[in-house]
């Protein structure tokens, strides 16, 4: 028993601690802690009255894997991650923490390290206690000595470089150290998993950009399963190794950033992940029509009707003008957009907007200018 | 390039401050009125009460009928106090915590003594309690006498504080939502464990001033206690009620003898929550900041 309550001092440190770990494994009840577990979530249903938060959400993350829930505001990302902690309960569906049945669990039983957007930090409590609170209210049996109590802590303010702050009170912190501190806080119960609700969102850019990569260290140094809630889609694709995007209580898409990134699954996916322009379209004898015209893109499998041509600014090639087959539009005004300068462009009689992106330096492209171009990478989806 | 003087920027007064003698004349109608109505009776009542010496004043105070006032005046807040505590923090947290239906109907009904005039809240417990009361033949048939005896003294007085220390939690309480709660459950804390270590310290400042109004209250209330108590000398009479029989009696120098305690009692209170706020102002600067 004694072994599997001792706090390991490397254990964040030692890359094999998974060796140790499942030396430890194997006591009832409490077998799993501080072991990374694998979480199934299996059509799970929410509802706050009559309005569905989640529609049945089913995603698989694997043992020490780090996931983003990434949608906008009213997506249920939140409520999903609250339901994993146990502080809400679907309505239908089931949740499973390394196969056993999570939703029987108490929030205390889950045993998961949680970090709220506000960091709910004890504000009466110095950074310390903070800290030192998921082993202090601990039964007394599993509970820590004083001394070894004050060795994590100490550890685990060393972390997350905050060593030296321990006795500051949460109010005199900046919001980057509040936000260590909670993380602190939730890896001091050495939890089968970490959760975080949009764990920048409170933070200025520059602050934000170091926490992100801090945080990804600290996951690759502990190895917990983490999930965490954005709706930044910078953020998902630089931190994650797989994300889920959510839409209207639905997951629209799980994959890795670039899989995401590159082959959306639904519009939704491809427009919430980096920009996009879209362009209605036909389909005439393989070829897509735009207002009635054929463009010079072959498309196989796809049949008749509407479909939306979707790409990204950045993925197009400039064609001649009198070349035919091309998408041509006027120039209605022109900015600099980082590397490059991007056009809106307004297309045929019908006026569709498009944006596109050109070097700087291309003539012949200003406003009032007509520009013709052809996606050089794109999606065609069902109008 | 032209050299352009930079002219000093005409006399700026900042947004938010008034002329120079708006700000004397409002100063010294506040202080003023501070003076007239507050300052000036509470020396005039230690005034009278010393002004026949300090041998006067201490026989007032030592006097058989004067000592079991006091007496009952701490009896009273000893119990109605705590009560209240308990009571306030439930109830406070509960409506803060927790949805449930009812609870504006709730919210409502702890604001009731406020809206009520003691004497009529008094006066319902004489009609509920009282010999000719709902319940007056029940109580008789089994000895327990609540009118006109102590134990309705402290009801009244534990009806008119009720909504001090609960008044004083359920906007703060409220202000600071559930997080710190579920943060405390997700590291592993049970509910008593959540709500010594986290809720309690959260509230702690507010409790105190809650507890302090509250029991400065308690002693101090008369319409309640005067409807309920029968004012038997040495045996239902708090201090309120005390001075009141002095002075109609003529006994000026006992009734500011016994008033001058409650005064007293006041300024203590005054003085502690002073010397708290002084002595923890760092860390109560820290939380508000929070």
């Amino acid at each position: 028993m004694d072994a599997l309550l001792d706090y390991d001092v490397n254990y964040f440190r030692r890359q094999e601690t998974r060796v140790d770990e499942t030396a430890l494994s194997g006591s009832s009840g409490a077998s799993l802690w501080g072991k990374p577990v694998d979480v199934r979530v299996d059509r799970v249903v929410r509802e706050f009255g009559a309005t569905p938060a989640l529609r049945g959400v089913s995603i698989d993350i694997a043992a020490g894997e780090l996931v983003a829930l990434l949608g906008p505001s009213g997506s249920g990302k939140t409520t999903l991650l609250r339901i994993l902690a146990g502080l809400d309960a679907p309505n239908a569906g089931r949740v499973t923490f390394a196969g056993e049945d999570a939703l029987r669990l108490s929030v205390q039983q889950r045993h998961i390290g949680f970090v709220f957007q506000s960091y709910a930090l004890f504000r009466s409590m110095k950074v310390f206690d903070n800290i030192a609170f998921g082993l202090t209210v601990r039964p007394l049996w599993r509970r820590p000595r004083k001394s070894e109590i004050r060795r994590r802590v100490m550890e685990l303010l060393d972390l997350v470089q905050l060593s030296g702050l321990e006795n500051r009170y949460p109010s005199q912190l900046s919001g980057g150290q509040r936000q260590r501190v909670a993380l602190a806080r939730a890896l001091a119960i050495e939890p089968r998993m970490l959760l975080l609700d949009e764990p920048f969102g409170a933070l200025d850019a520059k602050v934000r950009r170091e926490l992100r990569r801090w945080l990804r260290e600290i996951h690759d140094r502990t190895g917990h399963t983490t999930v965490f809630v954005t709706h930044d889609q910078e953020e998902a694709i630089e931190l994650a190794d797989r994300i889920a995007v959510l839409n209207n209580g639905q997951i629209e898409q799980v994959g890795t950033p670039a899989e995401i990134y590159d082959k959306p699954a639904t519009p939704f996916v491809a427009s919430f992940i980096g920009e996009t322009s879209a362009l209605p379209v036909g389909v005439r004898s393989g070829k897509l029509v735009l207002d009635g015209t054929p463009l010079d893109i072959s498309v196989g499998g796809a049949t008749g009707g509407t479909h939306n041509l979707v790409f990204r600014p950045h993925d197009v090639t400039l064609r001649p003008a009198n070349g035919g087959g091309t998408v041509t539009g006027r120039v209605m005004s022109e900015r600099r957009h980082g590397g490059s300068r991007r056009l809106d462009l307004e297309v045929g009689p019908a006026r569709h907007r498009v944006e596109i992106d050109v070097p700087p330096e291309t003539e012949n492209a200003h406003r009032g200018d007509f520009v013709s171009f052809l996606p050089s990478r794109w999606w065609l989806f069902e109008a | 390039m032209a050299d352009v003087a930079i002219s000093p920027p005409a006399v700026h007064r900042p947004v938010t401050t008034e002329p120079r003698a708006a700000r004397i004349v409002l100063i010294a109608v506040a202080v003023l009125f501070l003076a007239f109505f507050l300052l000036l009776p509470l020396v005039v009542v230690f005034v009278e009460a010393l002004g026949a010496g300090i041998g006067t004043y201490w026989k007032a105070l030592v006097d058989k009928d004067a000592l079991a006032a006091i007496r009952l005046t701490l009896l009273v807040a000893a119990i109605a106090v705590p009560a209240n505590l308990v009571f306030g923090v439930a109830a406070s947290w509960l409506i803060a915590k927790f949805e449930f239906r009812g609870k504006s109907v709730l919210t409502t009904l702890i604001d009731l003594p406020f809206s009520v005039s003691p004497v009529t809240s008094g006066l319902i417990y004489v009609l509920v309690f009282g010999a000719q009361g709902l319940l007056g033949p029940w109580l008789a048939a089994h000895g327990v006498k609540i009118i006109f005896a102590v134990p309705g003294i402290v009801l009244a007085t534990i009806f008119v504080t009720f909504p001090f220390v609960a008044r004083e939690l359920i906007p703060i309480m409220q202000d600071q939502g559930t997080e710190d709660e579920e943060a405390a459950a997700s590291l592993g804390a049970h509910g008593l464990t959540t709500f010594f270590r986290v809720t309690l310290p959260n509230i702690k400042w507010a409790l105190l001033y809650g507890v302090l109004l509250c029991n400065a209250r308690a002693m101090g209330e008369f319409g309640a206690v005067s409807v309920v108590s029968g004012k038997i000398r040495g045996q239902t009479n708090t201090m309120p009620l005390q001075v009141e029989i002095l002075y109609n009696e003529y006994s000026y120098v006992a009734a500011f003898a016994v008033a001058s305690l409650l005064a007293l009692l006041a300024l203590v209170t005054l003085a502690v929550k002073s010397f708290l706020e002084w002595r923890y102002a760092g860390e109560l600067a820290a939380q508000r900041r929070h």
